[in-house]
């Protein structure tokens, strides 16, 4: 057996360094990445979908099935986390402590540190105006829904720690909250209905000059979405996760 | 200068993910993992990648490391031999 | 010029000291006997070396506004640090840990 491994990873990565050799000099100008679709984008992309910073205008407005599938991906990820038995049972519902001073969840009795409750109520203002900023700026620096997502999913997993599960989970409204988990894949699929509608493409993006100002919502909308969507679906998965079992 | 800095940090992922792989403890398996991840995000940003750099920063160290420890305190922490 | 030297002076110093307690820090995280001396070491290493060598940065070729990111940055990093190096240490003592007590001079 171990020798089977052996020889499959020599296999594969023989394979690899002979596919790597066929690849173009590094910055090569005639390199296909430079020559088809990228040349374009660098060229008009900035015209094209009044996006500044490219790597957002690839990501949703020229690579939009990606991104929409990959929004799709994290969501499987929770569905599947959800469908465990073990991260949706929940024990019977302690009465008369809840209004205490703030526990570490219901699982254990260890009280929350004084240090470490006024750290994170210190930082986590902080942590939301980055995230916002890197949200609000996502189409002209680095940064966007992905990453936005990422951080209020982290603010939020530091509240939970010190706040206790209880009080977390009031940060997303319970009606709400299934909306909200699958906010990316929705806001994708009705902005992709959108575009069909206009352009006659799924997922489409009107092209004409008139249509600027649509076209900046439609992807002002798809980032807000997948920020919201995405951190809360984080949150969601370190909260299922961490359910006592 | 700048080679130097890409070597260093190439080697450094390989040694991480070697160790990552070889770990029979799998807490410090995931250490291990935050820290392949941190080393990435170092070689994104000096590729000139920052979008990348963050997520590989927030996503990879970060939140990732924390699911996978629960993960393990939901199951075992050793790998069966 | 001779405060643009003074500056620069002081970012360098500044940069040598926090490698000298990441140094000490790193080396103190490989050898201390127990979780409550690691986690002091390693500490070390995230407020004094990183901070310092943050603000070195942000000293060095003059300064800037943008320094004020380098200067937050550090701030966070000496905020956060201890306080992760008290929650690993409760946590250690939570759990039931007992700090290494070995005397260092007599056998052991």
């Amino acid at each position: 057996m171990k020798t089977f491994a052996l020889v499959l990873v020599l296999v594969v990565a023989a394979t690899m360094v002979i596919g790597i050799a066929g690849l173009p000099p590094h910055g090569d100008p005639d390199g296909p990445i430079h020559t088809h679709v990228g040349a374009r984008y660098l060229e008009r992309g900035v015209a094209e979908t009044g996006v500044r910073n490219l790597v957002t205008a690839v990501l949703l407005v020229y690579r939009g099935f990606d991104t929409f599938l990959e929004v799709v991906v994290i969501f499987t990820a929770l569905v599947a986390v959800l469908a465990l038995p073990s991260a949706t049972r929940r024990p019977p519902p302690a009465r008369g402590e809840s209004t205490a001073a703030p526990r570490r969840g219901s699982d254990d009795a260890v009280p929350v540190s004084p240090v470490v409750f006024f750290v994170v109520r210190l930082l986590a203002p902080f942590i939301a105006v980055f995230a916002l900023a890197s949200l609000y700026r996502g189409h002209v620096t680095p940064g966007g829904g992905f990453q936005s997502a990422a951080i209020i999913g982290a603010m939020m997993i530091a509240l939970g720690l010190v706040f206790g599960r209880e009080h977390a989970a009031r940060l997303v409204p319970h009606g709400a909250k299934a909306w909200l988990q699958a906010l990316g894949p929705l806001a994708f699929a009705i902005i992709a209905f959108v575009g069909w509608r206009l352009t006659g493409a799924f997922l489409g993006f009107p092209a004409d000059e008139a249509a600027h100002a649509l076209r900046e919502a439609m992807v002002v909308v798809l980032e807000v979405a997948i920020a919201v969507g995405g951190a809360v679906i984080l949150a969601q998965l370190f909260m299922a996760l961490d359910a006592p079992s | 200068m700048s080679a130097v800095f890409d070597a260093v940090m190439l080697l450094l992922l390989i040694a991480t993910a070697v160790t990552v792989a070889r770990a029979r403890d799998l807490v410090a398996a995931v250490v291990t993992f935050g820290l392949y991840s941190l080393v990435l995000c170092l070689v994104w940003q000096h590729r000139g990648a920052p979008d990348v750099a963050i997520t590989e920063a927030a996503v990879g160290a970060g939140v990732t490391s924390v699911l996978f420890l629960l993960t393990i305190a939901k199951t075992a922490r050793s790998e069966r031999r | 010029m001779i405060a643009g030297a003074v500056l620069e002076i002081a970012a360098v110093a500044l940069v040598v000291l926090g490698v000298a307690f990441l140094l000490a820090g790193t080396i103190g995280l490989v050898r201390f006997p127990d979780v409550y001396a690691r986690a002091h070491a390693a500490s070390k290493c995230d407020s004094v070396g990183a901070g310092s060598v943050l603000l070195g940065v942000a000293l060095h070729d003059g300064v800037a506004f943008g320094d004020l990111k380098l200067v937050l940055l550090a701030l966070l990093v000496v905020v956060s640090g201890p306080t992760t190096a008290h929650a690993l240490a409760r946590a250690a003592l939570r759990s039931g840990r007992r700090p290494s007590t070995r005397d260092p001079a007599g056998p052991a």
